[in-house]
């Protein structure tokens, strides 16, 4: 350690390839995306400066909000489908299960799998004609209620919700169990010598005593449901109708397929300050619970 | 002890970052080294395995055996990926050397960016003896010539399942809109689908089915007169041509889950007989010929007439394809070499071989005799006369608007008028 702080030459040093990427990858595009959002620009032509055009036509697309929208039910389809089910699978694991390793495996598998994969494959359960879930529904006679999962504007969007939700229970899963065992033995035996037990001591010692992790897991929600792109992307297409377009589909869309450099960039940064936004929010509303 | 190991790993760590910066900076500017062989780095879409794409790669590796001084570094992507890959890095200026591109729409931004370089030179090489010039002139922007075409695909085929049309009452395949209207009707009421789609991608029912649909209405100039201000998509012809498709959408024509598979999967739901039709390019021909079961008696129509409508009935929308661009960057070295390539690529055996496996081409060859007589078919039904495709005309973000506005009235959730509107509003 003293040797360390003697050496702050030898820190800085030791530091700098990790800046170096960190800023080329990082800070350097955010910086020239917040200069293109001013451009009209087509990706190689010449750029011509348009003030805040860009961000008063993206205000005034009702795509756009649909976007906005359709991303919020994917925020609070994460946030409490998530972090619950993940709350819940923890805490059960949690204690001496048979096989309590293959369920922790099996949960948290669809993390490691490829979206791609993921996507694919409920699509092909979620298929009108051919799918899983329809013939599953009209073999146990139940055909009444088979949907056009994906093809309906109506269903569209909760059943891709249904996926992301599957796709990262295992993640939140995996960070819940291991604050779970950080959580000392004696914090409970007090707890328990007290009287708390069962549901009174899970609610009022076991959550409290890992609600950092759950802050954190919040957090981490919320800016990757912001972010999210590529499931989506290889399920709908954002479509049909543009019922599952997310706010980094419509940039996508916007930058690649229309050529709006400039737009897109615009596109981005409010996604930049919706993020932010919203984790602000749910720290001033989750950091007060805690105290 | 400690002190020497960290500056050991201080030591190590520098030596590791100089190393990565030096592999960033190496720009793969080293070509025509000294022993005369050049290397060109070259993209194209052939990436899927299909008889067409074999036929090209052959054709390059039979270049490679014969011209050993020239190295061809080859990237191949699926086509999709390739356009929005080529617009990134056109944007980057990371082009490669030989860019293989589509012609109108994905050719003029990248010539109006200055990434490309102009070949007339070249070009009178083929211009008029084998490659007629109205149809080179489809790689032309402003009157100068970009690629030579490698092949020439038309948009819109119907292929029909011969026998389950029959069934249904047509011995010979609907010539009018009114006719088809009962041929899916009664398909639809027998419950079989008439039409399979695979619209997940969006651009098929605007490039696959607008582009004739809309000549059939509309005629062949009205997309040009709509860019250059003398028509509006708000006129009627254009609102009844989109009018069409939400009336194909209301007779479920297609299958309930067109708009979440892509257009192989719809070809498959053809194949199995689950679907009596399958419209889609002329790209789709070779694969429906080599995977066709044993007796499926598969015949091609075109789009009938539409009563009333401005457009020759005989009209197929059709673009060339398969042009292999110069990066504006080129050492004249370079060129050489690209042109001795282009002379081997685009030659009649190419073309010949293009023929052999069902892909129509560009220029004046004969069909070959072995080649299966749907193809034959296929180039008897489609050289009355070529119209626009939509997606080759209209600039990227109009295309983006119509692809979702038609999917948007595929699902009944928007109309012919307000997509119209919308396509409009962009224009102006």
């Amino acid at each position: 350690m003293h040797i360390l702080q003697r050496n702050k030459l030898a820190i800085f040093i030791g530091l700098i390839p990790a800046l170096i990427i960190y800023l080329t990858f990082s800070i350097i595009p955010i910086v020239i995306s917040i200069y293109y959002s001013f451009m009209e620009w087509n990706g190689f032509g010449p750029m011509e400066f348009v003030g805040l055009q860009n961000f008063i036509d993206i205000a005034k697309d009702p795509i756009f909000w649909k976007a906005v929208k359709n991303n919020i039910y994917v925020v609070l389809a994460s946030v409490f489908g998530q972090i619950p089910i993940a709350l819940v699978l923890a805490l059960l694991l949690n204690r001496k299960v048979k096989g309590a390793k293959l369920f922790r495996t099996i949960g948290f598998m669809p993390v490691v799998i490829s979206t791609v994969v993921i996507s694919l494959t409920w699509n092909m359960f979620y298929n009108s004609e051919i799918g899983f879930i329809n013939r599953f529904l009209e073999g146990i006679g139940l055909g009444s209620l088979t949907q056009n999962w994906l093809g309906d504007p109506k269903w569209a969007m909760i059943s891709v919700c249904i996926t992301i939700i599957w796709q990262f229970v295992g993640l939140y899963f995996i960070i819940f169990l291991a604050a779970l065992q950080n959580v000392p033995g004696e914090v409970l035996e007090a707890a328990e010598i007290d009287g708390a037990s069962g549901w009174k001591r899970t609610i009022f010692i076991t959550i409290p005593m890992i609600w950092d992790s759950i802050l954190i897991s919040v957090i981490l929600c919320i800016s990757g449901s912001l972010r999210t792109f590529d499931l989506i992307y290889v399920m709908t297409n954002g479509g049909p109708a543009h019922s599952t377009e997310v706010m980094a589909i419509y940039m996508y869309e916007k930058t690649f397929s229309s050529m709006k450099y400039g737009y897109g960039s615009a596109v981005s940064l409010y996604i930049f300050v919706f993020s932010l936004l919203l984790i602000w929010i749910s720290r001033l509303l989750l950091q007060r619970k805690s105290k | 002890m400690l002190k020497k190991m960290m500056s050991k790993a201080i030591a190590l760590t520098v030596i590791m970052s100089v190393l990565l910066l030096a592999a960033c900076g190496n720009n793969e500017k080293s070509s025509g080294s000294k022993d005369g062989s050049i290397e060109l780095s070259f993209w194209n879409s052939w990436s899927e395995d299909s008889p067409e794409n074999d036929v090209m790669l052959e054709r390059v590796e039979a270049f490679q055996k014969e011209h050993p001084e020239i190295t061809l570094k080859m990237e191949s992507i699926p086509p999709d990926q390739y356009k929005t890959k080529l617009k990134t890095q056109a944007a980057g200026k990371q082009l490669p050397d030989l860019i293989q591109t589509w012609p109108g729409a994905e050719l003029r931004p990248l010539v109006e960016g200055g990434v490309l370089m102009p070949i007339d030179d070249i070009a009178g090489e083929w211009k008029d003896t084998m490659i007629p010039s109205d149809i080179l002139a489809d790689y032309a922007i402003d009157g100068k010539q970009y690629a030579i075409p490698g092949n020439k695909v038309f948009t819109s085929i119907i292929y029909y399942d011969k026998d389950m049309v029959a069934k249904a009452g047509f011995e010979e395949f609907p010539t009018t809109y009114e006719d088809f209207k009962v041929l899916v009707e009664k398909l639809a009421k027998e419950d079989v689908n008439p039409i399979a789609l695979g619209n997940k991608a969006k651009w098929p029912l605007q490039s696959v089915y607008m582009s004739t649909i809309g000549d059939r209405v509309t005629g062949s100039e009205f997309l040009e007169q709509v860019l250059a201000g003398e028509k509006k998509f708000t006129d009627k012809e254009f609102v009844d041509a989109l009018g069409i498709m939400a009336e194909l959408a209301e007779l479920n024509a297609f299958n309930s889950d067109a708009n979440s598979i892509d257009d192989n999967q719809a070809s498959d739901y053809f194949l199995q007989g689950k679907s009596a039709m399958f419209v889609n390019g002329t790209w789709a021909l070779s694969g429906l010929i080599s995977s066709a079961p044993e007796g499926k008696n598969i015949g091609v129509a075109k789009f009938p007439a539409v009563e009333g409508g401005k457009g020759e009935p005989g009209n197929v929308s059709g673009v060339t394809g398969w042009g292999i661009a110069l990066n504006s960057e080129l050492s004249d070295e370079k060129k050489e070499a690209a042109t001795t390539f282009f002379k081997f690529l685009y030659s009649e055996e190419t073309y010949q071989n293009l023929m052999g496996v069902g892909t129509l081409v560009p220029a004046d060859v004969e069909v070959p005799e072995d080649t299966s007589d749907l193809f034959k078919e296929v180039v008897d039904l489609t050289n009355e006369g070529i119209s626009p495709v939509y997606d080759a005309v209209l600039p990227a973000e109009l295309t983006d608007i119509i692809n979702n506005g038609l999917q948007a009235i595929s699902i009944g959730q928007s109309t012919p008028e307000q997509v119209a509107k919308d396509m409009q509003a962009a224009v102006e």
